[in-house]
């Protein structure tokens, strides 16, 4: 398989048959017996987006499997926020045979109600190609692995090169929290909104208390807080909405009224100075201009205490998985192993969205500069986390902790009680 | 027809159907019957049922009993409840006071025939033909930060008026929005029931000097009997099943909190759990119960 990985250099047409006398060799020795060229036969894939940069690129990675097995792929995308309200029914009834989905809590979620199919037989054909820690957030509770990463993407702050130089601000030189109070209370005085956001969807601002949570508390309290081994009610919780409310002067007044891409639209349009989101919207920039894309940057998040520097970040991954009552699980898998390989990846990678693959084989020269800068910011971490909606019980962040900082946003003088039912509400649920 | 309504009687005083009468009834009554009982009051009692259980909604095996812990997390330990039924009251308020009678006071209006009525007419009923999602749909086109109002008054994203995010005022712009259907619904129903009144009525109470208040209320109002149960009734299931135009706006999650979407942020998606099934038995219970209520004084007074 390491062929495959320094293969991507030399001629496609020699990878590609060199790829399908591997594929054929391996077949004969796994479990996987229909995996050779064509004989899978005919597969469905459910996206989870509509929009046009991932589109055109998963678009090209079902090509290339078409292309290069012979099997037709079935197309289907929904919007992103139907197909999670809508997964559970979708699993159970007549699903894609493999589908977009996300890695950690989420996916095992759904491995442990025997939704998905067991793809530890692809993690066996290219694991290799992959770090540990992917292993870890593919693997169910049960050692299984159920999911194959396709990309990753750092949570950070993220501003216009060209609006900052203008001001003669150096965010790279923001490093605590006094640092970044100085920077936000500048941008204001410049007449923008400092810090964009947004949080209409429920799901937005999670990603600024993951963070603030972090640096203040540290990773192990995060972790554990999520996990229902520490209390919402304790003192160092609201610390973290103290550290909030001193945000909110600075951001824009209309939170709840804006989705994720609302808020982007702030950054994009050059009214807001910093934007905490996932890089994954470096494509929407790309689709604007390569010279918008081109005037994107990340830095992490401040330090609050130093005890915990900036030592954590979120990192969501983002990959496929086989739904269990799909039609033609084994050709489920085949795709899906195509796409965690190199050769789906460079697949991916043509299409000219921009991407950072979890493939070790996506050689990282070939980042962009955006995208070298996102790893350098994921490097100064030692801890990841996913998310908070994929790090911890779905019927908790999704229906209780989401409406719970809309309504912190409506009164953040609340915080207490806030977080006093926020508790009750964790001890209410159920025991899994 | 005389002949048929004669049989008809002697029919049902002597209660005697001939075999392929009863097998024709039986097939008539008997296959909607059992439709209605499958798809209705199946999942129903089913939802009943399933609120006193924890199910995350996939194996049946592993339904648990919870007794009434879903109601007790419910009144309890979740806030958001109480802000939904805030916010559905005050809907079924609004509705009630505002958008009925005003629907009422136009259906009046076009039925005295007053200058232009067909055109008040056409133009309070086009909202109807929609459904409340497109309304969402052309309404938040109208106001959300980056549509059409906010860019006619020349607002960037930044500084525009958060018609649906801002607490003191996104009720009323949805409730607004709302009526905009409502009231022509509403008319619709009356100006059919208006319509169906005897003219002498009218005559009558004009000639014994009633004023035009008075004929409306001590004559005609008590005339449209039924048109008015039907009234009562819509108004009271359409504030409390309102869902469709807010999941739109706000999309599953309480960017404005009202029983409709709770239920669907609880049993659908990855964090289905049976406190759904219980927001919708209680939604069930405060559509139903002042229906059932309202219905029993009408049919009492009408015996009497």
């Amino acid at each position: 398989m390491m062929n495959k990985i320094a293969g991507h250099e030399v001629d496609r047409r020699l990878l590609l048959k060199g790829a399908a006398a591997g594929g054929l060799g391996i077949a004969g020795a796994t479990m996987l017996a229909g995996c050779a060229p064509g004989e899978t036969g005919p597969v469905s894939f459910g996206a989870r987006t509509v929009d046009e940069s991932p589109t055109k690129q998963l678009k090209g990675l079902v090509d290339a499997y078409t292309a290069k097995t012979g099997n037709e792929v079935t197309y289907n995308a929904t919007e992103s926020n139907a197909f999670q309200n809508n997964l559970s029914q979708y699993l159970q009834g007549t699903p894609d045979d493999c589908f977009q989905w996300m890695a950690g809590f989420r996916m095992q979620f759904f491995a442990d109600q025997g939704l998905l199919e067991d793809v530890s037989s692809v993690w066996d054909e290219i694991g290799d190609q992959y770090s540990e820690s992917y292993k870890i957030a593919s693997t169910g509770s049960d050692g299984k692995q159920y999911f194959v990463p396709q990309s990753w993407y750092p949570w950070g702050l993220h501003f216009r090169k060209s609006m900052m130089a203008e001001i003669g601000m150096s965010p790279e030189d923001i490093y605590n929290w006094d640092d970044f109070m100085a920077a936000l209370k500048e941008l204001k005085a410049q007449g923008l909104v400092p810090l964009a956001a947004a949080d209409k969807g429920g799901w937005e601002a999670m990603g600024t208390f993951d963070i603030l949570n972090a640096r203040i508390n540290g990773y192990q309290f995060h972790v554990d807080l999520l996990a229902g081994r520490e209390k919402w009610t304790d003192d160092r919780v609201k610390e973290v909405f103290r550290h909030w409310e001193m945000l909110l002067p600075y951001q824009n007044t209309n939170v709840l009224d804006l989705e994720w891409d609302g808020a982007m639209q702030l950054l994009l349009q050059k009214q807001a100075g910093f934007f905490m989101n996932g890089s994954w919207f470096g494509g929407n920039f790309l689709e604007q201009s390569q010279e918008d894309y081109d005037d994107l940057w990340i830095v992490p998040f401040p330090e609050i205490n130093p005890d915990h520097a900036r030592d954590t970040i979120d990192a969501p991954i983002d990959g496929f998985c086989v739904a269990k009552n799909g039609s033609n699980p084994a050709g489920g898998k085949d795709l899906i192993k195509f796409a965690g390989d190199m050769e789906g990846v460079q697949a991916m990678l043509d299409t000219g969205i921009p991407m950072t693959s979890a493939n070790k084989g996506q050689d990282t020269s070939t980042f962009d500069a955006f995208q070298q800068q996102q790893l350098a910011v994921m490097g100064e971490a030692k801890y990841i986390t996913q998310f908070l909606d994929r790090d911890t019980r779905p019927d908790f962040a999704g229906p209780v902790v989401g409406p719970a900082l809309q309504s912190w946003f409506k009164d953040p003088s609340s915080t207490d009680s806030i977080l006093e039912s926020l508790q009750s509400q964790w001890d209410a649920l159920p025991a899994l | 027809m005389s002949t048929t309504a004669t049989n008809q009687k002697t029919a049902r005083r002597r209660r005697t159907f001939s075999g392929r009468d009863k097998a024709t009834l039986g097939f008539f009554i008997g296959i909607p019957t059992f439709l209605h009982v499958a798809l209705v009051w199946f999942p129903a009692v089913a939802t009943i049922f399933l609120s006193f259980t924890y199910w995350t909604g996939i194996h049946i095996s592993d339904i648990q009993w919870a007794g009434t812990a879903n109601y007790e997390n419910i009144f309890f330990n979740t806030p958001v409840f109480w802000d939904a039924l805030r916010v559905n009251v005050v809907w079924l308020l609004w509705f009630g006071f505002i958008a009925t009678p005003l629907g009422i006071l136009l259906a009046y209006q076009i039925d005295r025939e007053i200058r232009g009525h067909k055109f008040y007419q056409t133009a309070y009923y086009l909202p109807v033909v929609l459904s409340l999602a497109v309304i969402g749909i052309i309404w938040n086109f109208l106001l959300r930060p980056d549509g059409f109002i906010n860019g006619a008054l020349g607002l960037p994203i930044s500084e525009a008026i958060s018609f649906f995010g801002d607490d003191r005022y996104n009720l009323w712009v949805i409730l607004i929005m709302a009526s905009w259907r409502h009231i022509g619904y509403i008319m619709l129903l009356y100006l059919a029931g208006l319509k169906a009144i005897d003219a002498t009525l009218r005559e009558a109470a004009s000639i014994d000097g009633a004023t035009e208040w008075k004929t409306f209320l001590q004559v005609i109002f008590p005339a449209m009997g039924p048109v008015n149960i039907i009234v009562i009734v819509i108004t009271i299931i359409e504030s409390l099943r309102a869902f469709d135009m807010i999941y739109i706006i706000y999309g599953g999650t309480g960017g404005l909190p009202i029983l409709g979407v709770l239920v669907f942020q609880n049993i659908a998606g990855e964090g289905a759990s049976m406190k759904g099934a219980a927001y919708a038995v209680i939604l069930f219970l405060l559509s139903i119960v002042p229906i059932i209520a309202y219905l029993r004084q009408q049919f009492r007074e009408d015996a009497k």
